[in-house]
């Protein structure tokens, strides 16, 4: 009960607030079913936090912290990007960003036995989903819905896939759609983005892929106007840039990795 | 086996096909054009002759340092250069703590040619007594992250912390003049190394075998290149070196193309770090004026403050009073080899004087000039009878 250096609050009092690792969170309205979330760990009757973020509440009965790493706890019901790293009779072993590996059974596919294991290489992209995380043992995933059916699961083929961090994938995945998205035109693009921080994006031209590779690593602290803006700027450069050869473009944002010169 | 497959960096197909094909058509997937450099970032820290470069996400940290040695027997009136390189474990998943890998070991082979063959350091002004005493240089490489391309990072760190770096003063002294006294650097202005001119590495790399080629390879480019060329050029466009071990073939009209960008890129290169290295002189000069009348080396973000003219006065004749206790208590003759002991002595004793007694007193070069205000008499009697204290330089 290391906890106990903070003192004990309110639970209402912290809702929507930035919490860090040890702070209690007590006096909860009292619930049949508590549903604690990922970032939280119930102790008796306290809820300690686990990690740094927002403290977020849903009624009745539902808490979890959000938070914005650059590694990945796994939590069930997640969908995430993992790479095959390697397999054995029973598993493909894939590295989803947390600390160990996790482990995809060769028949969790849709029709998927024994007989007919789907070839996967070495460095293949998957959209798997989290089916089981405990700490102390590996994850486990499989490539089909809770029914059965494959539902969009499986290896991702071309394209382009970066890395970032768990909070900008929460974002992206906001309703409404997230500004730097909606300043694309969506019909032209294809992108999945999985909730480990790593994110597929796939084009008709390389250069289509770039940019929306470049504007999402950027706007993960702009506003919405901001972002709106800086997509702009991207699209624009990109044009007059394909007219010359030389040239490319600065964004002033912590994560951008596009340079410009005058 | 397996922690090492979960703590391991891996690459999917998907993205080691994209970056090929969009090479193809000259399209890098950071935005890059296929001869532009990441942003340079030149960096110094307080002491003289420690930088830290960025290039992009690429970070490295130089130091250099000096000892007296024996100079080699077949030497024996040049003084020795090694550079040491560190590969972090912090920088990448791949580096393991302990020996130097082979990529390592290239790096820093690679540094030191571009500096010895070349004759960049002038090692002969290095030397203090021919065959007894010499200074060996060391130039420590610290990796700190590894975002691609850390040889021309690592490079631009070495020349810029040899270009900030300043050795004490020797000079012979002791019974029979032939034992070296090193001065301290609060007694005597150290001086820096002679660099006749600056080696700047330009690395390539090549794919699809032999057919694109970039400059500045990002951490992602280089796993997936085919082959790797490093030239190193000033910016006179004289070759100091070229290294290409292994990897694809490429033909000679490639390589001479290469060394034709590699000259440019060597003069952008150069001109930055002299820029650099200019801001940061600047800045040590100004501090030493500060040092200069306040006798203590003040922090560069404390505020200006006005000092009036009685200040000054009043201030000498305290020091000269302070001055005058101390040295009858602690007064100590010169050693030999070594920082003369009241020196020192005296400068932590300024140091605590000057924090307690007043904050207002932190001289302000852009308020107080030596020329525009006179000098108090009692200043300048001060600074002559005890020549321990900081003379103009």
């Amino acid at each position: 009960m290391d906890g106990q250096l903070s003192a004990p609050t309110q639970a209402t009092s912290l809702f929507d607030q930035t919490v860090i690792p040890g702070d209690i969170i007590v006096d909860l309205p009292s619930v049949a079913n508590l549903r604690v979330g990922s970032g939280l760990r119930q102790d008796c009757f306290e809820l300690l936090a686990m990690k740094v973020g927002t403290l977020r509440y849903k009624k009745p009965n539902k808490y979890w912290l959000e938070s914005s790493h650059k590694r990945y706890d796994p939590s069930v019901e997640d969908t995430i990007l993992g790479i095959v790293v390697g397999r054995n009779s029973e598993n493909f072993l894939v590295d989803i960003k947390s600390s160990s590996l996790a482990l995809l059974p060769v028949v969790a596919f849709e029709g998927g036995t024994k007989k007919n294991i789907p070839k996967l290489e070495i460095g293949s992209l998957l959209y798997v989903r989290v089916v089981k995380a405990n700490h102390g043992t590996n994850p486990e995933l499989s490539c089909t819905d809770a029914s059965g059916k494959a539902a969009q699961f499986g290896p991702l083929k071309e394209g382009y896939m970066f890395d970032s961090s768990t909070g900008l994938a929460r974002m992206l995945l906001s309703t409404p759609t997230c500004p730097v998205l909606q300043a694309f035109d969506l019909q032209r693009f294809k992108i999945v983005i999985g909730l480990n921080g790593r994110i597929w994006v796939n084009a008709s031209t390389p250069s289509m892929v770039v940019l929306i590779s470049n504007a999402i690593m950027a706007s993960e602290f702009l506003s919405a106007s901001q972002q709106a803006n800086m997509v702009k700027e991207l699209t624009d450069q990109l044009q007059t840039r394909c007219s010359r050869t030389v040239g490319f473009i600065t964004v002033n944002s912590k994560s951008a990795v596009v340079n410009s010169t005058s | 086996m397996e922690q090492r497959l979960a703590n391991t960096w891996h690459m999917t197909i998907n993205e080691k096909k994209f970056i090929e094909s969009a090479l193809s058509k000259n399209i890098r997937v950071d935005g890059r054009s296929p001869v532009d450099y990441r942003q340079l970032t030149i960096k110094f820290g307080r002491e003289d002759g420690s930088s830290e470069v960025q290039l992009g996400e690429t970070h490295v940290i130089g130091l250099v340092s000096g000892q007296i040695v024996q100079p080699y027997r077949d030497r024996p009136n040049e003084g020795t250069l090694a550079i040491f390189t560190e590969f972090s474990p912090m920088a990448d998943p791949a580096f393991e703590p302990g020996r130097p890998g082979e990529f390592a070991i290239e790096l820093g082979r690679l540094i030191d040619r571009g500096l010895r063959e070349s004759r960049a350091v002038d090692m002969e002004s290095l030397c203090i007594v021919a065959g007894k005493s010499v200074w060996a240089i060391r130039v420590d490489l610290h990796i700190l992250d590894n975002g691609g391309n850390l040889i021309d990072t690592a490079n631009i760190a070495a020349l810029a912390a040899l270009l900030t770096y300043r050795k004490p003063e020797c000079t012979l002294g002791g019974e029979n003049g032939q034992d070296v006294v090193v001065h301290d650097p609060e007694v005597r202005e150290p001086l820096p190394l002679i660099i006749h001119h600056m080696p700047v590495a330009v690395t390539f790399a090549f794919f699809n075998e032999g057919d694109a080629m970039v400059i500045d390879p990002t951490h992602k480019e280089e796993a997936i290149m085919g082959g790797r060329m490093t030239a190193t050029l000033n910016s006179n466009g004289d070759v100091c070196a070229v290294q290409k071990a292994g990897g694809d073939g490429v033909s000679l009209s490639v390589i001479t193309h290469c060394l034709r960008l590699a000259a440019l890129k060597a003069v952008d290169i150069t001109s930055k770090i002299k820029n650099a290295v200019d801001s940061y002189n600047t800045a040590r000069a100004l501090r030493k004026v500060k040092r200069h009348n306040a006798l203590v080396a003040p922090d560069i973000t404390v505020p200006d403050s006005v000092m009036k003219g009685n200040q000054i006065g009043q201030l000498a004749e305290h020091q000269a009073q302070k001055f005058k206790e101390e040295s009858t208590k602690t007064f100590d003759t010169e050693t030999v080899v070594g920082i003369p002991k009241e020196t020192v002595l005296f400068n932590k004793k300024n140091i605590n004087f000057i924090r307690k007694d007043s904050d207002s007193f932190i001289g302000g070069p852009s308020n107080w000039d030596p020329y525009s205000q006179s000098i108090p008499p009692t200043f300048v009697r001060s600074s002559q009878i005890f020549p321990g204290l900081h003379s103009s330089s």
